[in-house]
């Protein structure tokens, strides 16, 4: 089995044609060795895979029947009442949960769009810078490996309503003193700030290791043709970095869909529940109500959605790419 | 104007990619800077009205605070204890896996590489509850395997990927050398596969210790009680005050940083080429 990969890591032109030929299992002298490397092969994979399993096959199951049931917390353990609690209605129509999911929908478009096209940019210029290359990587790579928690302390002492120093930055062009964190409105813009600046050097690394697998000659043939700068961007260079590019959407999306230490430190979901995501909603759910059940509720929606987002995404995304190899 | 015309002085070097390097450089260091500085200020200076750039009277005073009354140092001997038996754990489990879905005859292959790469996508939070009743159940509440378990099976998965990727390039013929010379399947895969493996290996690794070393929702829940506390959940907590102490926060921060910090500048080569291996035969 080959085809490993999904979908749509496969190269557009390719057909979906007949798999290629491979000799029958049981054939010739080498028979035996390949059942003994079968056997291998499952020896060497089993801890991993049973690890795996352990630990997030069996409590996402697990998680799927406490979002069931009446869940209470004893010293030292806790026991299910009843599978009769009927979690899923009370959060699908509660306001929390929908202020939530709009915060961390609107937060995952507006940063995946932001860090795409600014981590392209960064990607494209590190490509063509010279010797500093090497150099400018590393401090580009340096907020990517910064803990999200000091990030947000950081930035929260910069938002700093009366010393911060981007509040006395907008103080001198404003005028007056605004109250970044203290806004609706600009603490959400501030908590995409910090999301764009912390992984937009992810997006920025995935897009260039995309650059260096161009082979030369597709340039030197756009050349020839006389086409400019623009033109060799939009026809040559963004179709070939299509795939690379739907991975590192991909992996964005799922991150910033799962958002919790940003906004738990940097606003604590306020002001208000401005900027509550669906994992601080659940976090609060469980651990500050102690609603075992329901909070088990939230996490299985927000698994739900973000599962099928991804799915979504996937397959709008290999329907483009079919379309564009016919073309 | 002709190619071989020398440009003169600074112009030759303000370009648009030149330009566009220094904002990176300028934009992704700025705020790191600004944590550096504001580290050696004093208790008056850090909250002084218009924000000096550079520390008037610098002072070590704050890492005195960090280290002695605010147990930082605690905190990162969990952290580096932690993220380095994971790491390890991690890369040792991700290479025999790794060898046995690129390399094995294994029947079920693809559905367990699309098994993978789902479960690496899925969102914490849903692991959260089950894993805490369970830890809980079982007395791993506040202790280092109840952070480590957890963490290696949450970054196997893209970590058996790197290096199955990494792996399936590597020459049949090697490898059936190695076995007609007699060693066994372990040796054969410990002498000739592994050491060009290393490449694979670094990425995985640095990918590994950076998440695990900046894991929070898992480390505040699993692990809220002080000598069991990970760096990130200490500097979270200076919070809880009235008035954040930023001063001793970002010297926390900064010794927080650094061990990152190097290992990033040290293998920023390897980073990119796994990613580039992992996307040709992803």
């Amino acid at each position: 089995m080959t085809s490993s990969a999904p979908a749509s890591r496969r190269p557009a032109a390719e057909p979906a044609g007949p798999p290629p030929v491979r000799p029958r299992r049981g054939d010739g002298p080498g028979r035996v060795s390949r059942r003994r490397r079968a056997r291998t092969g499952w020896l060497f994979a089993s801890p991993a895979l049973l690890i795996i399993s352990a630990v997030t096959v069996f409590p996402v199951l697990f998680s799927v029947l406490l979002s069931f049931a009446e869940v209470r917390l004893e010293y030292g353990g806790f026991s299910i009442r009843s599978l009769t609690g009927d979690h899923y209605a009370a959060v699908l129509s509660s306001p929390e949960w929908r202020q939530a999911l709009l915060f961390t929908f609107g937060f995952t478009v507006v940063t995946v769009l932001l860090e795409l096209v600014l981590g392209t940019a960064a990607a494209l210029v590190l490509e063509r810078l010279g010797a500093a290359r090497g150099w400018v990587l590393a401090v580009l790579l340096l907020p990517w490996a910064l803990i999200n928690v000091v990030a947000a302390q950081l930035w929260g002492y910069l938002f700093n309503g009366t010393y911060g120093g981007l509040t006395w930055l907008f103080e001198q062009l404003l005028g007056h003193q605004p109250d970044i964190l203290g806004q609706p409105a600009s603490a959400m813009g501030a908590m995409v700030v910090v999301d764009v600046w912390k992984t937009t050097p992810f997006v920025a690394i995935v897009v260039l290791a995309g650059l260096m697998l161009i082979p030369g000659d597709v340039y030197e043939a756009a050349e020839i043709d006389g086409a400019g700068t623009w033109t060799t961007f939009w026809k040559v260079t963004l179709p070939q970095l299509r795939p690379i590019m739907a991975i590192a959407v991909l992996f964005r999306i799922l991150q910033a869909f799962g958002i919790f230490d940003l906004p738990f430190v940097l606003t604590q979901g306020g002001p208000g529940t401005a900027t509550e995501s669906l994992a601080i909603l659940g976090y609060k759910t469980l651990f500050q109500n102690l609603a075992i059940g329901r909070g088990a509720a939230v996490a299985t929606t927000t698994a739900v959605i973000v599962i099928s987002c991804c799915l979504l995404f996937l397959r709008v995304f290999k329907a483009q790419a079919d379309e564009g190899g016919r073309a | 104007m002709s190619r071989r015309a020398p440009a003169s002085g600074v112009r030759r070097y303000v370009n648009a990619v030149n330009l566009g390097g220094l904002a990176i450089v300028v934009l992704s260091a700025l705020p790191l800077y600004w944590m550096i500085a504001s580290s050696f200020k004093g208790p008056g200076e850090i909250s002084a009205a218009p924000p000096s750039p550079v520390p008037k009277a610098a002072t070590l005073g704050n890492y005195a605070e960090a280290f002695v009354r605010n147990g930082i140092g605690r905190y990162l001997l969990n952290s580096v204890l932690v993220a380095s038996v994971s790491t390890v754990a991690v890369l040792g489990l991700s290479f025999f896996a790794g060898y046995a879905l690129g390399r094995t005859p294994l029947r079920g292959r693809g559905g367990i590489m699309t098994a993978l790469l789902m479960l690496s996508v899925f969102p914490p939070i849903a692991l959260v509850v089950p894993l805490f009743l369970l830890e809980r159940q079982v007395g791993l509440l506040n202790s280092y395997a109840g952070l480590i378990v957890p963490y290696v099976a949450l970054n196997l998965p893209f970590a058996i990927w790197i290096m199955r990727n990494y792996l399936a390039g590597v020459p049949r013929e090697l490898e059936e050398a190695a076995t007609v010379d007699g060693a066994g399947p372990l040796r054969t895969v410990l002498t000739v596969i592994a050491p060009l493996a290393r490449p694979g290996l670094f990425t995985a690794g640095i990918f590994t210790f950076t998440a695990t070393w900046s894991e929070f929702l898992l480390a505040l829940t699993f692990n809220s009680e002080d000598g069991h506390r990970t760096v990130p959940v200490g500097i979270a907590l200076f919070t809880s005050q009235y008035t954040v102490p930023y001063g001793t926060l970002f010297a926390g921060a900064v010794a927080a940083t650094l061990p990152i910090g190097i290992l990033v500048m040290i293998f920023r080569r390897s980073i990119v080429s796994g990613m580039t291996s992992g996307a040709v035969k992803g």
